[in-house]
């Protein structure tokens, strides 16, 4: 009966109704979309850096995981000493540059050889390697997103380049240069930011990096395969209080529709809650009616959410390519619990106002 | 036999601003068992005060309301609820229907509420006693007064309560309806021995019920008891 009185509640006021729904999907959209951007881009960022293949990385002592935040304080000859541990069979020096010329990208200085020989090379969609000073590699997502094609020239760190080739996404970085004209153009002649390390056979790795640290002591030496898990938001100074921000204010949103909306419902049906008490309902009973046709709306509102986060995530991809939007089924379950106690904690005022209304006063609302 | 209802000494007394009204001045009523008693009196006698205090929908300042041996007074806010849920059914002048259910919704829930859940037997058995049968989906706002009024009624005695209150049930209504709201009440009054007190301003629909009792002042000035 209950549920009967709701739907009918709810179809009785389509607009108030509408309101309330787009608002609770708003909220969830926003708290799917800004946690599946943050945690996408991580992802994506990761997997990047995974896909070059190396075993073990190497950087200067306190620096972060999230790597162009660490600048270029590493001496390029540690790269010789490393190269010379016994088990160790490549060594891929990388010098990391934030550009934010015509967007905001990283670009790796590398040494074509040394970083060949450590990923196992690029795959070449068009053009061919970096040979001259001023090429620059980019990779396929990159020159879809940029309607980038090889000859053209590209604008980035505030110098031209010329577009050597388009290579398949997935070693490190989007932009590639090399190394010599990176550090020219940086100012960190003879440094680096990174060391890629490749050993003879993988599960060498945890004794190489004993090794490592005998020669490096306090340097960051890190297996590579525990990075994807290291690159959470959690890790990242600021972004958690961030997320938590974005997730309190679409709470806040849905909380403040829901709290009116409901508000603006009692005093309409004043009347209405004086039937139900001199028929006998409860306050419980009362309390019931209003939390549960709040859950109705916001189970509405969080499934219209759901899919406006995934419309949302197919625009933003097809505006711009390079995005990775990561909706996770736990963080749909988040949002979705997010929704209902917001609402509940928005309709419980009303319901508690309702729910002591003088009956005699109620029924002689107008 | 025993009343089903009993007042004794009853006070309502309302604040308005710094001053006290008192709209009962010590109500001493009996109404027994399958009466259908009538309550007039002119306007700001007390009469719906009356009926909110004796059907438990607001508290007593002073005195004592025996409806079917529970002292309304002694009883709290949850008490008085479960009061009016089991023993008393209400009609009012404005029918009070929910806008959003059907005519069946309306009654239905009164059943939901009363907690026994949908007795289908007894649903058809008052629907078709007032006429409501081809009706019964239909909105209230579907529906003309008297039917509107018929709904209420059917709303009120679905759960066999003890007592119906009807405030001026007829006040919204032509004569042509009101002549058969009255008569289905005198009809359940009769045929099912059905308990009512009914507020009226009107002689003649007064006359419908076995007692006319009148108020004037906050008090009963006549017919307090049956003979």
């Amino acid at each position: 009966m209950i549920r009967h009185m709701i739907l009918r509640n709810v179809m009785y006021r389509p607009v108030r109704t509408c309101i309330t729904i787009i608002a609770v999907a708003v909220e969830v959209t926003l708290v799917l979309i800004v946690v599946g951007l943050t945690s996408g881009m991580l992802s994506d960022t990761a997997k990047r850096i995974e896909g070059i293949g190396a075993d073990i990385m190497v950087q200067p002592p306190s620096a972060s995981i999230f790597m162009a935040f660490s600048g270029a304080p590493m001496p390029i000859e540690i790269g010789q000493r490393l190269a010379q541990l016994k088990n160790v069979r490549a060594v891929a020096p990388v010098l990391l540059q934030f550009n934010s010329t015509n967007g905001l990208d990283i670009v790796y200085g590398i040494d074509p050889q040394t970083f060949h020989q450590v990923s196992g090379g690029f795959i070449f969609h068009d053009g061919h390697d970096l040979q001259n000073a001023n090429d620059i590699l980019v990779d396929d997502w990159y020159a879809k997103a940029r309607k980038v094609k090889v000859g053209q020239t590209l604008h980035i760190l505030g110098h031209d380049f010329h577009v050597a080739g388009i290579v398949e996404h997935g070693k490190g970085a989007r932009l590639f240069v090399l190394m010599s004209t990176l550090q020219e153009l940086s100012g960190a002649r003879d440094k680096a930011s990174v060391f890629f390390i490749r050993c003879v056979h993988p599960e060498q790795t945890t004794k190489v990096i004993g090794e490592i640290s005998q020669l490096l002591p306090h340097y960051e030496v890190r297996p590579l395969r525990d990075y994807l898990s290291l690159m959470t938001s959690s890790n990242l100074p600021g972004l958690q209080t961030f997320i938590r921000s974005m997730i309190m204010l679409a709470a806040g949103i849905g909380f403040l529709v829901i709290l009116l909306s409901m508000y603006t419902t009692i005093i309409e049906r004043t009347r209405e809650i004086g039937v139900l008490k001199s028929l006998g309902a409860s306050r419980g009973y009362i309390v019931r009616v209003i939390l549960s046709e709040t859950t109705a709306l916001c189970l509405a509102g969080i499934v219209l959410g759901f899919a406006m986060s995934y419309g949302v995530r197919w625009l933003f991809l097809s505006a711009f390519p390079t995005l990775s939007i990561a909706i996770a089924p736990s963080w749909l379950l988040r949002a979705a619990a997010i929704a209902v106690i917001g609402g509940w904690v928005g309709a419980s005022y009303p319901a508690w106002i309702a729910s002591r209304k003088d009956p005699v006063e109620a029924l002689a609302y107008e | 036999m025993e009343p089903i209802l009993k007042t004794e000494n009853l006070w309502k007394v309302f604040r308005a601003g710094r001053l006290d009204v008192s709209a009962l001045r010590g109500v001493d009523v009996d109404v027994f068992p399958g009466e259908f008693v009538s309550v007039m009196g002119p306007s700001g006698c007390g009469k719906s005060t009356l009926l909110h205090v004796i059907g438990g929908l607001s508290q007593a300042t002073r005195g004592r309301v025996l409806l079917d041996g529970n002292d309304l007074a002694a009883l709290g806010d949850a008490g008085r609820t479960l009061l009016r849920r089991h023993k008393v059914g209400f009609v009012f002048q404005r029918f009070n229907l929910l806008p959003t259910l059907s005519a069946r919704g309306n009654i239905a829930l009164a059943q939901h509420i009363h907690g026994d859940g949908f007795d289908p037997h007894r649903f058809d058995v008052v629907t078709r006693m007032l006429g409501l049968t081809d009706r019964l989906h239909h909105r209230p706002s579907e529906l003309s007064g008297g039917e509107q009024q018929r709904v209420a009624i059917a709303r009120a005695i679905i759960n066999e309560p003890k007592i119906v209150l009807a405030d001026e049930p007829t006040g919204n209504l032509d004569t042509k309806n009101s002549d058969n709201v009255l008569g289905l009440l005198r009809q359940l009054n009769k045929d099912l021995g059905q308990t009512i007190v009914m507020i009226t301003h009107n002689p003649e629909a007064a006359a419908y019920g076995n007692r006319v009792l009148h108020m004037r002042d906050g008090l009963v000035v006549d017919g307090a008891s049956a003979n």
